[in-house]
């Protein structure tokens, strides 16, 4: 009798102790997926299960070129979800359909909050100058320059400092009937980007907000600077293979990589995949080159995390939040996948970001008066579609079918009509 | 119970799946196609009539009447060689030879490899700088600098049929060779005996026998072919200069990239009364061939 | 005179059938030189024809990747399950639709699988989705095997009805006289004959759905239960194609596929209808 009193009492204080340390399981959904990515998420949510012993985090990644589609397909079936990726393409819609949740109340308790560069409170406060989710990492393009086939033609990577350096860079280097062409052009799968970095570095006063309406209310499309930048642009495009207006990313590499195309405009991300295949000594990063006016307004691409506004466990979400946002989880997370970390602490402490083909970036980091960083009208009504109007615009520009004026004169149009 | 009622309850597991699975989904579609329904803004679903369909029609970024002319092309030149070719690999499959079947399976597996592969394999294969197709040429000292196979407007459109037909011939292969086992051997006897060459017999004896399955198949494929946007999308995304779009990647650019579903419904509605149409004339012709009439 | 223009006929059926075997293999050719590239290899200019060495890292890769080996698993068990299930469901309509006696019954019925067919099936997924979403059934194997059985079946009624049309009914009058039942008919006498038919279907289903991406992106989210199309597409990320292990992914997926087509296609051409099949 006493052994089953016993037996019962054990067993009451052992489901007593489960139940009282209920695991919680936090459904946590990337969207840039790739196999490697998700190996690295998996390593930080091993390291963060075993300090948090009753928080399980499932990891769901879907395909990258899937993943938005089914992100938003999830939140409007109000799918299990807790942590989701964010991206500056995609944070206007998470907020304005009501499925982020307000972070303030969370960072103001967190401590790491005050070591967050300035550009993470400017990306994470993109939308109603409200945090909706903590940054995680930064793309700013930068140049990719084959030294190997540049030193050959006696081009110094380091003297590429305004465009007209790399205009003459390209022009010297093109001579298709050897095959070794200049610029790596950029045709498909939102191109804007590669133009517009540089005409936008022509213009005196670009409004770092919204690139594509200056300080006077009028668009960027009515600018001469502007103008001129494209112009310049269509000479840089005259030193890439015609074929390029069909170029997405892959074939954008696959064209640095084979040396067809030594010069390329590019994110941090792109250093991993450069290293599998190129030596390093092969090639190199520069700081992004200024216009004219000896500036640059380069685009801040940025991801990071929010929490779900169904959430039933907002507290253990951002428990993993902010350990991932930790200037140690943050920099180790980056050094794998490529882009720049969120803290000022890595920054001065980790000679990695500073060092090596991240000298780039740093020194861009640390000129503020040469490099505002920009944001393009992405919570602009006039925004989605943008990327798939402008592609066909500029192929049919590229193509010679229609005016440079022409087309400044059709996307002026589209930007200013309500 | 009745034969009748025997046989109609067979179709019925048919019949239950596809409404719930597909016929409701087909109805909210077409109540989307006639909503303001932009996932950028949830919260503001509304009808709002034919909108979608006049924004559609007078875009002056996306020539609709180009991006039919495309879609004709598409679709016509793409089924020709398709189910020509098609065809004609069922017929030469048809007769036993030493090999067939490795060859039939090797053949074939174009029909088997994943929609986005292909689109991207074929994407590399045709780069204008480094693809194979060019790689070849170059090397066989044809020409000394790339085609733009993709980037010229004049070669893209060409290009991605070509794939589809890659694709598609399988299918017309598969089914069809299935069919003309049907044919029974005595109409090919009576029909030498008359005197009948080879071309006479196919034209006179198989064709009409196989008749009902050239039918559906081309039905079905001509339906799949407009739905199919995988290929150019992956391929040149309706480029250069929208000179590949069509109407099912008009679409798909609308949902991913304008984000405007109810857009992209109104699209895949007017594809879908397109083919309405298309099949209802079709199929009347077809019956009035069977019962002799034309 | 006569034996010129058999070998002449010969030559020309063995120039068509290599050129068809040409045009097909160009990208599986491109695949597979691809797959046994090493990253330093892959994109070289001039392009290079053969690898340098066979390099097959990029297989190890694939089968140390995650769970590459379940993934194959539920495929395999999601292609060959709805497969069966929808040939089942399919061929039961098809006979249906093609023996019932009210023609205008027949014809409206057939006219509806074909407007399945009409719509971009792509379109249907959200609706779908939120549809199951109420009921709990995302995230389930089994359910995502019945969307792909009503994904092929409109397809594999219309087929086999037209197939079932060629046969003659006297066959099959006999049989009911004699006290057999419908479903014992179909199976006895008019399935036999109909065996090419069947097959060349349910190759086609077994294709369809062993590839089918989106529906198996959108339906399931636990990483145990992802099929071959998924983990393939994933090899695609926003820095680049993983282009090496994508294409051992893809020579990999092609295997079943290739092994179904060569079952199917002893039954599709042996012929077994000969002599079967009288008026």
């Amino acid at each position: 009798m006493k052994k089953v009193g016993l037996l019962v009492l054990t067993l009451v204080l052992a489901i007593g102790i489960v139940s009282l340390g209920e695991t919680i399981t936090l459904n946590f959904m990337q969207v840039l997926t790739s196999p490697q990515r998700t190996a690295w998420w998996e390593q930080v949510i091993k390291d963060f299960e075993a300090l948090n012993p009753n928080i399980k985090i499932n990891l769901i990644s879907p395909p990258y070129e899937q993943a938005d589609n089914k992100l938003t397909t999830m939140l409007m079936g109000k799918q299990p979800l807790d942590i989701i990726e964010v991206r500056d393409y995609t944070i206007k819609q998470l907020v304005d359909n009501g499925w982020l949740t307000n972070l303030t109340p969370y960072i103001a308790t967190w401590s790491a909050s005050k070591t967050l560069i300035p550009l993470a409170w400017q990306a994470a406060k993109t939308v109603n100058n409200t945090p909706y989710m903590i940054p995680q990492s930064f793309f700013v393009k930068a140049l990719f320059v084959r030294t190997d086939i540049l030193a050959k033609y006696g081009i110094n990577p380091n003297d590429l400092k305004t465009w007209q350096d790399v205009l003459d860079a390209c022009q010297k280097l093109y001579n298709p009937s050897k095959n070794q062409y200049g610029w790596d052009n950029r045709g498909r799968n939102s191109p804007f980007i590669f133009p517009d970095t540089l005409a936008t570095s022509f213009v005196e006063n670009a409004n770092p907000d919204n690139l594509y309406i200056l300080p006077n209310g009028q668009t960027i499309f009515t600018s001469p600077q502007y103008k001129a930048g494209w112009e310049m642009y269509i000479k840089l495009f005259k030193t890439s293979p015609q074929d390029s207006i069909n170029w997405g990313f892959d074939s954008q590499v696959n064209s640095f990589v084979s040396g067809v195309t030594p010069i390329l405009m590019q994110d941090p991300d792109t250093v991993g995949l450069l290293n599998t295949m190129l030596d390093k000594d092969q090639y190199t990063v520069v700081p992004l080159p200024v216009g004219p006016t000896g500036k640059a307004y380069p685009n801040y691409g940025f991801n990071g995390l929010g929490i779900v506004s169904y959430s039933q466990h907002k507290e253990a979400a951002w428990k993993f939040i902010a350990y991932v946002s930790s200037p140690e989880v943050n920099a180790w997370f980056n050094k794998n996948y490529g882009p720049l970390p969120i803290s000022s602490v890595t920054y001065e402490n980790d000679p990695y970001f500073s060092t090596g083909v991240y000298s780039a970036w740093a020194y861009m980091m640390k000129h503020p008066e040469k490099y505002i960083f920009s944001n393009y009208p992405f919570n602009s009504p006039k925004w989605p579609g943008w990327p798939s109007i402008q592609q066909a615009d500029m192929q049919s520009l590229l193509l010679g079918n229609i005016s440079l004026d022409a087309v400044l004169a059709k996307w002026n149009n589209y930007w200013s009509s309500k | 119970m009745s034969r009748n009622l025997k046989l109609f309850i067979m179709v019925l597991p048919t019949i239950i799946l596809l409404v719930i699975f597909t016929y409701i989904p087909i109805g909210q579609e077409i109540q989307i196609a006639f909503e303001n329904y932009n996932l950028y803004n949830l919260s503001n679903i509304y009808f709002n009539g034919f909108d979608n369909f006049i924004d559609i029609f007078t875009s002056v970024d996306f020539n609709f009447a180009q991006i039919v002319l495309n879609t004709v092309i598409w679709v016509v030149v793409s089924l020709a060689f398709q189910f020509t070719l098609g065809f004609g690999l069922a017929l030469l499959l048809k007769k036993p030879f030493k090999g067939r079947g490795i060859y039939s399976g090797l053949v074939f597996y174009p029909w088997a490899v994943s929609g986005f592969a292909i689109g991207l394999v074929w994407a590399w294969i045709f780069n204008g700088q480094f693809g194979l197709i060019n790689g070849i040429l170059m090397r066989l000292g044809i020409i000394n600098q790339g085609i733009g196979f993709l980037s010229d407007p004049h070669f893209a459109l060409a290009s991605v049929i070509v794939v589809n037909i890659w694709y598609g011939i399988p299918f017309f292969a598969i089914m069809l060779l299935a069919a003309l086992q049907s044919v029974p051997e005595e109409l090919y006897e009576a029909a030498k005996i008359d005197g009948a060459g080879r071309f006479r017999r196919l034209v006179n004896v198989t064709i009409p026998y196989i008749r009902p399955t050239i039918a559906s198949t081309i039905l079905l494929r001509t339906m799949w072919i407009l739905n199919f946007p995988d290929i150019i999308y992956a391929m040149t995304n309706g480029g250069p200069a929208n000179s590949t779009n069509t109407l099912a990647n008009y679409m798909i650019i609308k949902m991913y990239s304008f984000y405007n579903y109810g857009q992209a419904a109104a699209i895949g509605f007017i594809i879908m009364s397109i083919l309405m149409i298309y099949a209802i004339i079709y199929l009347s012709i077809f019956s009035r061939l069977e019962r002799g009439i034309i | 005179m006569k034996k010129l223009k058999i070998f002449l006929r010969s030559l020309l059926k063995f120039m068509a059938l290599g050129g068809y075997l040409i045009f097909a293999l160009i990208p599986l050719y491109w695949v597979l030189i691809t797959s046994f590239k090493g990253p330093k290899e892959l994109y070289t200019f001039p392009i290079t024809f053969w690898p340098k060495s066979l390099d097959i890292e990029n297989y190890k890769f694939l089968f140390s990747f995650a769970n590459f080996g379940i993934y194959f698993r539920n495929s395999l068990l999601v292609s060959l399950g709805a497969s069966f299930g929808a040939l089942i469901v399919s061929v039961l309509s098809g006979y249906g639709l093609s023996r019932i006696g009210f023609k205008k019954l027949s014809n409206g019925l057939l006219l509806a699988m074909y407007l399945t067919q009409m719509i971009p099936g792509f379109l249907l997924m959200l609706p779908l989705f939120l549809m199951l979403s109420k009921f709990g059934m995302i995230n389930n194997l089994f359910v995502l095997g019945i969307i792909y059985i009503d994904m092929v079946i409109a397809f594999g009624t219309i087929m086999s009805k037209g197939f079932f049309d060629r046969i003659p009914v006297s066959l099959e009058e006999a049989a009911l006289i004699d006290g057999c039942g419908t479903l014992e008919v179909l199976y006895r006498i008019v399935l036999p004959v109909s065996l090419p038919a069947i097959m060349a279907i349910f190759s086609f289903f077994f294709v369809n759905i062993w590839n089918e991406l989106f529906l198996a992106v959108m339906f399931l989210s636990s990483n145990d239960k992802m099929t071959i199309p998924a983990a393939l597409n994933s090899f695609i990320s926003k820095a680049g194609i993983s282009w090496g292990v994508m294409s051992a992914g893809l020579v990999v997926a092609l295997l079943p596929t290739i092994i179904v087509f060569a079952f199917a296609q002893k039954y599709i051409i042996a012929g077994l209808t000969e002599g079967a099949v009288k008026e």
